[in-house]
This record gives C-alpha cells, structure tokens and sequence, in this order.
C-alpha cells in the first residue's frame, strides 16, 4: 500500500476514535491537582522513581543524578523548580526522561496521567499574572475538555544557571 | 565510479595523513642526510600512494599537486637534481599545501587558490631547471641524450653463449643507465619451460653523450633475430617517462606495484611487457578505442597478451581495495591481542568453575567459592588492563611533529635550535595523546621564542651556540611524566613580579614564593614578552595549557635557573577512562577520591588542629599545617562527625599545594569508571565527574582543586 494511503486510513482510524492528528500530542502528568503537558517527541521514556545521588552546590529544584544504563542523567524535582511543597513519593511518582538541547533530563512528577491530542486552535498564550507567578517556562494552556494543561516550555523551564556553569558564583562575588 | 569507492573515503583521509606524516618526516631526515636514497625513495613512495589514491577517488586537485612534488622528487632521486636547502623547504612547503588539500577534499573546506597557484608554479621551476643537472660525476653532460631501447632478444640467444649481462655492462660503459626493467611475461609454465630458449625482454633507459650508432653497436652480435628499437629522446621529455618510473622499476614484483596503489594504466603495463612501445601505444591512444582492441586489430600483440594485461589490471584494482578497507581500524601488536585472547580463556575456564559449584552448592564450599571469586577479580581486572592497553600508543606519535616545528621556529626566530626527543615509546592512551598536541606545541614554541636566547647572546654568556630544546616522556607511578626542557635564559622572577603588577595581579610588595611567581605565567593574558611576535608573546597560551592539562586531570609544574633554562613538567593519567579512587563517607553522601593525589590519611590527635582568625582550620602535619577543608561544609551536607578527632583527614595534593579534608569514614578503594557529567548535565565545582558504584547508584569524584578553590573562596568572603 502508497504510503500516503496508509495515512489517509490511520487518519481514518482516528476520526473514527474522535481523536485528529492536526495539532499535537503531548505526554500530561500531575502535580498536585494541577496537570501539565510536554511535547511528546521530547518524551524519551518514563520509568519509576529510584534514589540519586545529591550534587552538591546546586539549586534545591536538582534533586541530584541518576544511573540510567550507564550515562549519568540529572534529574529536576518540578515541584521544588515550580515553589510548589514538596510530597512524599508513592508508587505513583515517575521519573519522565526528556531530551533537552541534546541532554537527557529527568522530571520528577507525582504520576504520569495521559497522551492528549490538543489542536492549535485549542492552544491559547500563557496568560500573565503578574511578577509573582513566574510563567516564563509555560509555551501556552491547552484545552482538553474540560480539562486544562499547562504546556511547558521545555528550553525556558531549564534556563541557564541549571544547565551550564554560567551563574555559578565567581569568588569576586 | 566514485560513488563505490565513497566507503574507502574515510580510509584514503586516513592514510593520505599517515603517508603526509611520513614525507614530512622524511624530508626533515633528508635535511640531515642530504644524499640518503633509502630515504628518497620512502618519501616519494608515499609521495606516490597519495596521488595514486587521490586519482582513485576523484580528488584531481590533490592528484595533480601530488604530481609536481613527485616529479621534483624524482629528479632527486635520480641524481638529475641536487638537494639544497632550498628545495627541501619548497618540498616542505608543498606538503603543508598538499594537506590543506587535503583536508579541503574531506571537509569542504575553502582553499588558498593562490599559494597552490604559486607553489605549483614553484615546484615545476624547480623540476624544469634540471635540464641543467647538479654537477656529479655520474651526471650526464649538456649534449648528452637519452635513449629507449626496447630490446627483445632472438630465442636462441643461450643456445649460442651469450650472456645478456654483458650487453648491460657495456651499456652502463657508454654512460648511465637510468633504469633497466627485466620483462617476464613471456616466460612459460615451469612445465612448458625449455631453459636453452630466452624468454626474456628488457626496456632500458640509457643517459650517453655517444652516438646512436655507438649504442646499436653494443647489440651487434645479437641484432639478428632480435627485435630491437633505440628510441632517442629530449632530456626534457624524458619526464614524464621517468615519473612512471616507480611503477616500472618495481613492476616485477605484483605486490610491490600494488602497494603504490595506482592501477597502472593498461597500455603502461604492455609497453613495460615489451609487447609494444611506447610510441605504438600513443598512436593506439590517438585513436581513442579501446587499447586492447587496436593493439589487437594491429597485430601488435595478441589477444592473449592483453587478456594477461587487463587480468593484471584487475588484480591492482582488487588488492587496492582490500588495502583500503583494511587501513580504517586501529593498529594493535598481535602480541596484544594474543594476551588478551589467552586472559579469556582464563576468564571463560573460572567462569565454568563457578557455575559448576553454584549447581551443587553446600556450605562447607564457601571458601573455595571465595577464592574462585578472587580468581574471577583477577581475571577480570587483567582483562581490563589489557583492552585499555589496546588503546594505548607510544608518544612518539605526539613528538613526531616537534622536529618540523622547531625547524620552522628557528628559522623564524632566527635561532639556532636542536630538538632532543627521548622515550617516544612510552605508552599511553589515544585520547590523551590528541588532547596533549596542543599544550605540547604551545610548550615548544614558548620555549623556542621566549626561552632560548639568540646565538650572539647565549655565547656572550658562554653557552653553545645551539640551543636545545630536550622532550621527554616517562612513566611515573600510575602516571606519565612529559617534560619540555630548554637551556635557554630562564624566567625572570623581577620581570614577572613587575608585569603581574602591572596587571593587578598581585599587590606591589606582596611576599611570594618562587613557585607561586612561575605559577603567574599560567594566568589568562599574561606575557613578559617586550614585543608580540608571530610565534608567540600574545598572552594566550599558557592559560590554555593549564587548562587543558588540568581537564586531562593532569597538572603542570615549573623549575626554572636563571640564565640556565626553563623545564615543564606535565603530569598526566594514563587514561582518562578509569582511575584508582579511595571511597569516602560524609554523612549519608560517597564520594571518591583519585588516589593518585592522596598523600596520606589520619586520624588528628585532640587539639592539633588549630584555627586562626577563629575560623580558618589548620592542622599539624608533619611540621607543616596544612588548612583544614571539612567536606562537608563545603558541599553543605550533615555529617557524623563534627568532630575532627571522630573523622578521617585525607591529605591530599594538587599542583604542590597540600590541603587537609575532612570526611567521615574511609570505606574502601576501587577502580572507577570516569563517566561525563557534562554530556547531560554541567561541570559542578569541585566534582570531577562520576561514576556508577557497585550498587549501581551514581558516585561522584572530588576535584581537589575545585575544593581547594570553593574554600579559599568561602574564606575569602567570611574574612
């Protein structure tokens, strides 16, 4: 079968289940009562929390690295990155592996809840609050439903000083 | 065509570099030893393999500079032009052309038009003014001519006594032959051999200022029967002739021929069998059909001989590619691989042992379990050794470079400079070789211009003339020691103290210690150079090679006589892959130290150590105090131990500083894999990198000299 008619019918396939492929997917989890939503393609894979190991010197949001089949992985409690309390880890809470400019990072979130197709039309800017609530890691709020997502900025959530040694403090500060 | 050689791409990069590397070297040698043939004949041979190459893959630019060079290189070879100085720089220069060639094929890159332009230009002036040949006796005279004969004798020639040996002799009498190239092809089966019957055909150059006639007269006896042609041609066109000369004086031997790696051309491989000359050939050429078929439908040769011909060809062709595909992997002794393959066995043989126990395991076998345990470390850990061994290569191949460089710099410089190269057979990993080029040639040429005086001036202060710049290479522990060491002025100790504070390094009347004054030059801009040159003085360099040789986990060191000489020293691990570290516990956290900047670990008696300022620690060591660095203040972490009498102090050093850690407990000592925390995270200060422990959590490796700096910083702030 063309392969432009196997679109046509998986596109089919999904009309029928009354999902599109316009628009895009992405991987929502929950913090609190709160859901989130990250480009799907940036996903790497998801797996159970297990101990890291703390680094030292960095900000409270680096939880510390992880042993992911031999490469080093660090990994960000979005919780802390996000001024939100800190809660106990249940059989619930997963490590979401993303690819950021290159580089493997894992979020800690309290469950991984769904795959969403969100149309474009559904996507609306994030909205501005003010100078107390920092939005500057949300790319937009999507729709689903009755549902709201926030859908993260994945290059903006993990600025600088997370990444690159840049803000370390020098000694003449 | 190209599109199936595109695999073998990677594999012509490699070598061309290799055969690169070998001219260089070669005409560095040469320079020494001006009239060494041996040596001649190795530069143009991979002079040769890259053209061949080159032609092969498509890279006409490379091809045809390759050329010139290697027609100058011929001329040289044959004695028609001698070697001065200046043609080995121009030889020099057009092999620096000849790789940015190169490397303009591989990346893409832009090339310098005009210097190819020029150096081509260069180098066919060179090759065209051996019309008028270096005076050597052997050397032919202006009216001398060149002839071709092909000459293939009457069957019988044996049969009636005569000796084709003799015709060379008298040949050689009449002047000099150029080349003599004995053709086989005719011989039979061993079967079919009839040994009273000449088989045999040769193609001889003769250089002679005797007539045409003398020359037939040598064939005299032999000219009945014989098919015989005396070719006259200008010494000029002989060029071209003598440049396929590689190919044909070794044409006897297939292997040999191949090894050049240019498929000779079809009708090249008839004219050398004798089957045809050269001027037939042309003709056939002229025609443009296939030379087979003309030479055929001429009754030149027959059909058979140009079947041999192309079987010939074919087989070049398929051998140069065998040799290609092979060239893309590593170089390992067999020797090597031999060990490694006998340690598996061993490794295989415990492993059965093992198994077979746990299948029938009582309790009363714990202690032979143990011991096969310990057998299965052993094992495991030659077995490591050996694969990273694989990896390693001697130094040389770092060095190699030096002797061009330093000849450039003194030429430059105008100094006279001796280059002394010794343990270039010490071995340590690829890797580290790459990255040590670098600090390596900034040593070098930092000692070629600030170190090392002109000849006026060291032999006012009665040193030789020459200076000398000595590389050394050794093992050292678990570490190599590289040194760069030159007989030169020294550093100045007021002249350093002045600049740094000119540039606010240092206070005016600070007191420092001579190793802290030669550790200013390592600071990012700093040059006591009078003026900037071309080779060095602009500052950049010295930070670079710090900091280059401290990312290798490495350090450099300094020890410098006034007015005797200056030596570096660099430091380095044999391998970045896997260090010997001590595991440590703060608190909950491990961490691992490299044992190779452990000096020592104790346990402080109450009240040694002291504070000063009621806050910087000091402790006792030995006479010395050394400041106290309690880990986990630094890493922010809660300890077991506040108490230093209740943890361990580790004393360790970094570039000639030793400083104290507080930890905990001293768990153990293992080898560690180095894993990157860069590749998905960042550099931490005062974290080396990682690795995964036995319980497959991440471990993190301290960076004495991050620590060091956090808590000089730390103080810093507090006071």
């Amino acid at each position: 079968m063309p392969a432009s008619a196997r679109e046509t019918s998986i596109k089919e396939c999904n009309q029928a289940a009354g999902r599109t492929t316009d628009g895009n997917q992405f991987l929502t989890f929950n913090l609190g009562e709160e859901c989130y939503g990250v480009d799907i393609l940036r996903v790497r894979e998801i797996k159970g929390y297990s101990a890291v190991t703390k680094i030292p010197n960095t900000p409270a949001h680096i939880k510390g690295v992880l042993n992911l089949r031999g490469t080093i992985v660090p990994i960000v409690e979005l919780r802390t990155k996000f001024g939100m309390p800190t809660v106990e880890y249940t059989a619930f809470t997963v490590i979401i592996l993303v690819v950021v400019r290159d580089k493997v990072i894992g979020l800690v979130v309290d469950s991984v809840s769904d795959v969403l197709n969100i149309d474009k039309k559904d996507i609306q800017p994030p909205p501005q609050f003010g100078a107390n609530v920092d939005v500057s890691f949300m790319s937009g709020i999507g729709k689903s439903g009755e549902k709201l997502v926030a859908l993260l900025n994945m290059e903006h959530l993990l600025v600088d000083g997370d990444m690159s040694e840049s803000s370390v403090p020098t000694g003449e500060a | 065509m190209s599109n199936d050689f595109a695999q073998f791409q990677d594999a012509f990069f490699e070598e061309a570099a290799e055969h690169l590397a070998a001219v260089e070297e070669g005409l560095l040698q040469l320079e020494q030893h001006p009239n060494d043939l041996d040596l001649l004949n190795k530069i143009f041979r991979s002079a040769h393999s890259i053209k061949g190459t080159a032609g092969m893959f498509g890279f006409a630019a490379v091809a045809q500079f390759t050329h010139k060079m290697e027609t100058l290189l011929d001329l040289l070879r044959n004695g028609q032009k001698a070697g001065s100085p200046a043609v080995t720089d121009l030889l020099l220069k057009s092999t620096d052309c000849l790789k940015t060639l190169i490397e303009s094929a591989q990346t893409g890159s832009g090339i310098d038009e005009e210097t190819v332009q020029r150096l081509t230009a260069d180098l066919a002036g060179a090759s065209a003014s051996d019309a008028q040949p270096a005076a050597a006796p052997a050397q032919p005279s202006r009216a001398d001519r060149t002839y071709t004969i092909t000459w293939t004798p009457p069957d019988w020639l044996f049969q009636r006594g005569l000796d084709p040996l003799q015709i060379m002799k008298e040949l050689n009498d009449l002047g000099r032959l150029a080349k003599v190239v004995l053709n086989t092809s005719r011989l039979p089966d061993l079967s079919d051999l009839d040994p009273e019957r000449c088989y045999l055909s040769w193609e001889i150059l003769l250089t002679t200022g005797k007539d045409r006639k003398v020359v037939e007269a040598v064939f005299e006896f032999v000219r009945e029967d014989s098919v015989l042609s005396i070719e006259e041609c200008e010494t000029s066109s002989v060029k071209p002739i003598s440049h396929s000369d590689v190919s044909v004086s070794r044409d006897t031997n297939d292997e040999q021929c191949v090894e050049d790696g240019e498929p000779t051309p079809l009708g090249e491989i008839l004219v050398e069998s004798g089957a045809l000359s050269r001027d037939t050939l042309d003709k056939a050429l002229a025609q443009q059909k296939r030379v087979g078929e003309i030479l055929v439908e001429q009754k030149v040769v027959t059909p058979q001989q140009v079947e041999l011909a192309l079987q010939k060809q074919r087989q070049q062709e398929t051998a140069v590619q065998a040799k290609k595909s092979d060239a893309t992997s590593i170089r390992v002794d067999t020797d090597k691989i031999d060990k490694l393959i006998n340690l598996v066995g061993e490794l295989v043989i415990t492993q059965s042992m093992l198994s077979d126990l746990g299948s029938r395991f009582e309790m009363r076998q714990l202690p032979v379990l143990l011991e096969r345990m310990a057998q299965l470390e052993r094992n495991t850990r030659e077995i490591q050794e050996r694969v990273m061994g694989i990896r390693m290569l001697p130094i040389g191949t770092a060095f190699n470079r030096f002797p061009r460089l330093v000849r450039d710099l003194s030429a430059k410089a105008g100094k006279k400079i001796q280059l002394v190269l010794s343990g270039e057979e010490t071995e340590l990993d690829k890797t580290v070789i790459e990255s040590i080029n670098d600090p390596l040639t900034h040593l070098v040429r930092n000692s070629a211009d600030h170190g090392l005086e002109l000849p006026e001036e060291r032999l006012d202060n009665n040193k030789p003339e020459i200076g000398t710049i000595r590389l050394n290479a050794c093992h050292e522990g678990g570490s190599i020691c590289i040194t760069v060491e030159d007989d030169g002025r020294g550093l100045n100790r007021e002249k350093i103290i002045a600049k740094a504070v000119k540039q606010g390094l240092i206070a005016e009347h600070e007191k420092l210690s001579d190793d802290q004054i030669w550790a200013l030059i390592f600071k990012p801009g700093f040059s006591t150079a009078e003026k900037v040159t071309d080779i060095s003085g602009r500052g950049v360099g010295m930070d670079v090679v710090k900091r280059n040789i401290e990312s290798l986990g490495g350090t450099v060191s300094i020890k410098t006589t006034t007015g005797q000489g200056t030596t570096f020293t660099l430091k380095l691990p044999l391998t970045l892959a896997i260090i010997e570290g001590m595991t440590v516990r703060v608190g909950k956290e491990t961490y691992i130290v490299p044992l190779l900047s452990i000096l020592e670990s104790i346990q402080p008696k109450q009240g040694s150590v002291k504070t000063v300022v009621g806050r910087g620690e000091l402790i006792n060591v030995r006479g010395s105090y050394l400041p106290v660095i309690r880990l986990h203040e630094v890493f922010a972490l809660q300890p077991e131990h506040t108490e230093p009498t209740k943890g361990i102090l580790l004393i360790l050093e970094t570039e000639g500083e030793r400083v104290a850690i507080m930890v905990d407990e001293i768990l153990g000592q293992q080898q560690v894999v180095i894993k990157s925390m860069e590749q998905n995270f960042r550099k931490v200060e005062g974290i080396a990198g990682a690795t995964i422990l036995g319980n497959g959590t991440v471990g993190l490796i301290l960076d004495v000299r991050g620590l060091l700096e956090i808590a000089q910083r730390e103080e810093a702030v507090a006071v």
